[in-house]
């Protein structure tokens, strides 16, 4: 037992050696999802009740302060990210589904249905997604989180699709794959034991990506006023702030505090995105070798230059 | 030619389907513009006749006595012959305020796509040749942090610092508002400066590009290619712009095309922090106002710009890639 913790820590060391921008956009994200989680326990204060004097400055019983309804603003971040990063991991599987399905399916078959799905990908990519999540909202008109999560999702899939069935196609024509089909694989097992593996990296990066994407649209269009005002968000909360015109009255927390929690979140998610690249495409990731080979090159020419010096020296 | 043909057509068909989500979700959607209409106009205690109900169906173009079919040949066809309506914000008509709006945000953007894109695509050429030094990791992980910040937090926080508090920047219209639209130095000045913030957030938004750029690069850099030019002994910076840079830009100009719509999205928050009187101005307006008419013509106006980007991204490849026009003819 003993013996698998310290492998375990061994690894995890190791691993953040290794790609410590991962690493630190790990401890990020978990850091802040934690809190959200934890949120009862981090405050005593409900999200969207009255609980103290309007704009009171942070410290005292209101760690980040109040907002000019006299919320706290400590507890509506840690509420508030809550529904933020559901909404980004909501609209994120969705996208991630939709993309597996349209992309595998399309690369996978051809004929036909690829020119079908592809078309429909193309078309659902060419129509700009932002301003068609604003009239999709305006009609709706104030729309739920949950919602906002599903326009999201159904708006911003084909860039991922287009991704996996560029991929599928690359992984189709490798030999394993004819190999397996030669074998007399059922289709089921080709495309979920030999393909989908040789996908993950790309997967993954187009969840994290999507779920990024997700957290500052939700945000962009509830800043803009398409938020439900009845459920607290980081979008809402710079709504709210922004309309009470927080900032000419000296309130800054009320806009810094969700500023920086939503761009934390990004980062982190950013720099895990980051990392991802690197370890499925080890191009990338030239930084240690070359800094190792060119310490070497540094060190023979140094000491190149240094012989014929001492040479010289001792001539004089 | 066929190639462009065939692009032709499919810009064709995009532009239908937006045309056709426009025409179906006013009629899908639980909220009646003409009921919640009526509905304000009786609560504010208007009178109600018959005319009133069909002159807001010739407002809005909507009508519940003919079929939907007919009706929407009917919006099909006045769209086409750009007549989007009427804004019932402004009372314009739909296409003289996105055209107002339009003229800034063309500037905006397309100021924004020659700086940024020149500077990222510079900047990646660059790192990615000094790939494993100080400066490649200082420079890439800056992009990736700088650019994954959202929008929104980037353009309050600008607008709040440099715009609001220190006052270097103005903190709202296009040009100074004593000035008229002339050809003169202080005019093109005062729109200069108006542009610098929205710029430099917009600018700082995209330095994603960076990392693109540096993979693109990074690929390239790898190929037989390349090997064979130094083995030439072709000059270092011959390889790099020459061999590689000239190959690695290809992918940019498709990832420009597929990310021009978020661009011109992107504008949006920015163009109303900064109160920049451009599309996205217009559309906060239209939203706050509940102007279904100009809300959907943003959504064609914005189509359409996308598919002429795309179009123009799609001319450029063909003209910068040689194996596109072999492969074709």
């Amino acid at each position: 037992m003993e013996g698998l913790m310290k492998t375990l820590l061994r690894n995890i060391k190791q691993f953040m050696l290794d790609n410590p921008k991962a690493f630190i956009g790990i401890v990020i994200v978990l850091t802040v999802c934690l809190l959200c989680l934890l949120a009862p326990l981090l405050t005593e204060y409900a999200a969207s009740a009255r609980v103290g004097r309007p704009h009171q400055a942070p410290g005292g019983d209101h760690l980040l302060g109040t907002t000019r309804m006299g919320r706290d603003v400590w507890a509506q971040v840690l509420y508030g990210g809550r529904i933020s990063l559901m909404v980004g991991f909501v609209a994120g599987t969705f996208v991630i589904l939709m993309a597996m399905i349209v992309g595998i399916a399309s690369g996978y078959f051809g004929g036909l249905v690829d020119n079908v799905l592809s078309l429909l990908t193309n078309l659902v990519m060419v129509i700009p997604s932002l301003p068609l999540m604003l009239v999709l909202a305006a009609f709706l008109d104030q729309v739920s989180p949950l919602v906002i999560a599903i326009i999201i999702g159904a708006t911003s899939w084909p860039w991922g699709a287009r991704v996996l069935r560029s991929q599928t196609l690359a992984i189709r024509n490798r030999d394993f794959v004819h190999a397996a089909e030669v074998m007399g694989e059922s289709k089921k097992r080709m495309l979920f034991a030999e393909i989908m593996p040789n996908m993950m990296s790309i997967l993954a990066s187009s969840f994290i990506g999507t779920v990024i994407y997700a957290i500052m649209t939700q945000a962009t269009l509830e800043f803009i006023g398409l938020g439900d005002p009845l459920s607290v968000t980081w979008g809402g909360m710079l709504y709210n702030a922004d309309q009470t015109s927080a900032m000419r009255i000296g309130a800054w927390w009320e806009i810094v505090a969700p500023s920086v929690a939503l761009a934390s979140v990004a980062i982190g998610l950013a720099l895990i995105n980051f990392s991802i690249d690197e370890i499925s495409n080890p191009k990338l990731k030239a930084q240690r070798i070359m800094a190792k080979f060119r310490r070497e090159q540094n060190k023979a020419a140094k000491q190149q230059a240094a012989a014929p010096l001492t040479n010289a020296e001792q001539a004089s | 030619m066929k190639f462009i043909l065939s692009r032709l057509g499919f810009y064709l068909l995009a532009f239908v389907t937006a045309v056709t989500i426009n025409f179906f979700l006013p009629r899908m959607m639980p909220g009646d513009p003409i009921k919640s209409f009526l509905g304000r106009l009786a609560m504010n205690g208007g009178q109600i006749t018959p005319e009133t109900i069909s002159a807001l169906e010739a407002l809005y173009g909507y009508s519940t006595s003919t079929p939907l079919w007919q009706q929407f040949f009917q919006y099909l066809g006045s769209v086409l012959a750009g007549d989007w309506g009427m804004s019932t914000r402004f009372f314009q008509p739909v296409f003289e305020v996105l055209g107002r709006g339009m003229l800034w945000t063309l500037l905006l953007v397309g100021t924004y796509l020659i700086v940024s894109y020149t500077l990222t695509t510079l900047l990646g050429i660059y790192v990615a040749w000094k790939r494993g030094t100080w400066t490649d990791s200082v420079i890439t992980v800056g992009s990736v942090v700088v650019s994954s910040i959202p929008s929104v937090v980037m353009a309050l926080v600008m607008y709040f610092i440099f715009a609001s508090n220190l006052g270097w920047f103005p903190t709202s219209y296009a040009y100074h508002p004593s000035l008229d639209p002339a050809f003169s130095g202080e005019f093109i000045g005062s729109v200069a400066y108006h542009l610098v913030l929205p710029l430099l957030c917009m600018v700082a938004l995209g330095m994603g590009n960076v990392m693109g750029m540096r993979s693109n690069m990074i690929n390239q850099l790898g190929e037989d290619f390349i090997v064979m030019g130094w083995a030439k002994g072709v000059r270092d910076r011959k390889v790099m712009l020459h061999y590689g840079a000239r190959n690695a830009i290809l992918p940019m100009i498709t990832s420009f095309a597929m990310s021009v719509g978020a661009i011109f999205g992107g504008s949006l928050i920015i163009e109303i922090i900064f109160n920049y009187p451009g599309l996205g101005q217009v559309m906060f307006q239209a939203m706050l106002a509940r102007d279904y008419p100009l809300i959907q013509g943003y959504l064609l106006i914005m189509t359409m710009m996308v598919l002429g980007a795309n179009f123009i991204a799609d001319c450029l490849l063909f003209v910068l890639d040689p194996r596109l026009r072999t492969q074709l003819d």
